[in-house]
């Protein structure tokens, strides 16, 4: 019945880790995705966008967007207004303002891989195809963020399509930062110069949050006590997957997510998810595939 | 501060009421839906497939089928299992098992309206059609609008083998077909009879009679308005007569994607949705 003293202490003085139960504003602006697609990254250039005379780094990141996974309540509501906040909460009707990033989760599965060896939640020897099980069979071992279709799922079925919600795709925003960035400058009415575009993309640059990390990993909450032979700022690329993932662990993810892997323009390798898929997509409704280039009606 | 004091105390005793922070356990069982939506009927068509040896009334409905916005976390823990939670929450992972119950929303939004003149929410006044723009906008309840709660769920549970969609409308037409997928989903033998007697002691008029004689027992009724029913007329349409030609073309534009794969007739085209159509494509050939 007594729960621990720590415990209750935090939850009386809202110290404990907010998560979804903190006080959300309507001004409140939310970046989301599912773990390993590029959050951190969109984190850094929002920070950059919104704060051009800071010097954003991992040693100030928790105050410029902070992480709701990492923060107490307390922490956050010291936050200025408007608020951007960093989540991986799947639906929740109360976030009004949401940039929304989805990943090919085939690299988000190798990802994860990585992240949870250098949590510690899995060991090195553990095999990468069991882990991928894991991915999508919802049993990984850190928190509850719903599996990857379901998050994503539940966040497009829900918000697409609707003022306040920009979906991003974080290979698109590889592929082209300055066109995703203004993107994003425009959504949380942010002016942009030449100027501020190039320093954001520069200043959150895989190279130079490698080098943050080498400096600061055992100082940000997000690196701190982690394994620091495995880094967190990996590759920074997409399509890994097509060199490391085996065949059946590929399979075992389109067999899963194919339609909506499809709807958000990935395309499917496996032959059994491409039958699948392409069942589907003769059914009376392929004429609504609308571009994901569309932006929402003003 | 004392206020934190004393949701510390409760925190502690387990005295709050968990509504969303609901401790889940993996074999419980969901009766959810959105407001309104016939999740009342469900509850007590579940209640006695669950106790046959029950007589289930708005007295001890919150034991049988617990509310977890109505009972404190220390008596939801102490309840045998499986539990089957009532619950009109939108998507949590945490849920395996699910009966969801969809109505078409142009009813929905009806009776929310009425429910909330019965919960001195909306003044005897207030129109329907202001009722409505806010009902669209999903500010008439903590549970995401119709569309986001309907939506969340189906695009990550639809076709699932732990996911139950029924439709409200189908219940009314065909009680027993419908309660016997619901026996079957749940894993409880009943035949025939037995389920006709179910659906026999839920009808709306023994839910009346029920409501007359306890509203002032059960969480959601005492201390509401008793001249605005609760169980009201329990049949589907009533937006036709109810609802303006322009309310009902809002809802439409808002989720007539979504109202078309449920199977509920529109009376606009598709010219002037602003709603999502992704769920469609997304569920599209995905086999129930």
């Amino acid at each position: 019945m007594i729960y621990g003293v720590r415990r209750v202490v935090k939850y009386i003085l809202r110290k404990d880790i907010a998560s979804r139960d903190f006080p959300v504003y309507p001004d409140d602006a939310f970046i989301v995705s599912y773990p390993r697609s590029g959050n951190t990254w969109t984190r850094f250039l929002v920070a950059n966008l919104l704060h051009p005379d800071e010097h954003v780094t991992f040693a100030n990141i928790e105050r410029l967007v902070p992480d709701s996974e990492a923060q107490s309540a307390r922490y956050l509501k010291a936050i200025p207004r408007p608020r951007a906040i960093k989540s991986h909460q799947y639906f929740d009707p109360r976030y009004k303002k949401v940039i929304y990033i989805v990943r090919d989760p085939r690299d988000v599965a190798l990802s994860y891989y990585d992240f949870q060896r250098k949590y510690r939640h899995i060991e090195d020897g553990y095999p990468l195809s069991r882990s991928v099980n894991d991915f999508v069979t919802g049993n990984l071992s850190s928190w509850d963020w719903g599996t990857w279709g379901e998050n994503v799922g539940s966040w497009i079925a829900t918000r697409y399509r609707q003022a306040g919600f920009l979906l991003l795709r974080y290979e698109d925003i590889l592929a082209d930062t300055e066109r995703e960035i203004t993107r994003i400058a425009a959504f949380l009415d942010i002016p942009t110069s030449p100027q501020l575009l190039a320093n954001t993309i520069e200043r959150s640059s895989a190279k130079r949050l490698r080098s943050l990390e080498r400096a600061q990993g055992d100082k940000w909450v997000s690196t701190k006590n982690k394994r620091s032979d495995i880094p967190f700022i990996r590759s920074a690329s997409s399509g890994g997957w097509k060199n490391n993932l085996p065949p059946e662990s590929v399979a075992a993810i389109e067999a899963e997510w194919g339609h909506l892997m499809t709807r958000l323009g990935y395309e499917l390798a496996s032959e059994r998810a491409m039958a699948v898929s392409s069942g589907r997509a003769a059914s009376n409704f392929s004429a609504l595939h609308l571009s994901l280039r569309e932006d929402p009606p003003a | 501060m004392f206020r934190r004091a004393l949701a510390g105390a409760k925190y502690v005793l387990g005295l709050q009421r968990p509504g969303r922070n609901l401790a889940v356990f993996p074999d419980d069982v969901f009766i959810l839906s959105y407001p309104k939506s016939g999740n009342t009927w469900t509850r007590f068509l579940v209640a006695h497939l669950v106790h046959p040896q029950e007589s289930p009334s708005f007295a001890n409905i919150n034991r049988l089928i617990p509310d977890p916005e109505a009972l404190s976390k220390r008596e939801l823990h102490r309840l045998p299992r499986p539990r089957y939670i009532k619950s009109h929450q939108y998507f949590d992972p945490r849920y395996r098992k699910i009966v969801y119950v969809v109505r078409d929303p142009r009813d929905v939004a009806l009776s929310q309206y009425h429910f909330h003149r019965k919960r001195r929410l909306v003044p005897d006044g207030d129109s329907v059609e202001n009722f409505v723009v806010r009902f669209v906008a999903g500010s008439t309840s903590p549970y995401g609008s119709w569309g986001e709660n309907v939506a969340g769920w189906l695009a990550t549970r639809y076709g699932h083998p732990g996911f139950l969609l029924l439709r409200y409308e189908d219940m009314i037409a065909g009680t027993t077909r419908e309660l016997a997928k619901v026996a079957q989903f749940l894993g409880i033998e009943a035949d025939r009879e037995w389920l006709q007697e179910c659906a026999d002691r839920c009808s709306a008029a023994e839910m009346r009679k029920l409501e007359h004689l306890q509203a002032h027992l059960w969480s959601s009724t005492k201390d509401t308005r008793q001249d605005v029913p609760f169980i009201r007329e329990a049949k589907p349409g009533g937006w036709k007569s109810g609802l303006t030609q322009a309310s009902v073309v809002h809802i439409e534009h808002a989720w007539g994607h979504l109202m078309q794969f449920l199977g509920y007739e529109l009376t606009t085209d598709e010219a002037g949705r602003t709603g999502s159509d992704f769920l469609e494509a997304v569920l599209v050939g995905r086999e129930q």
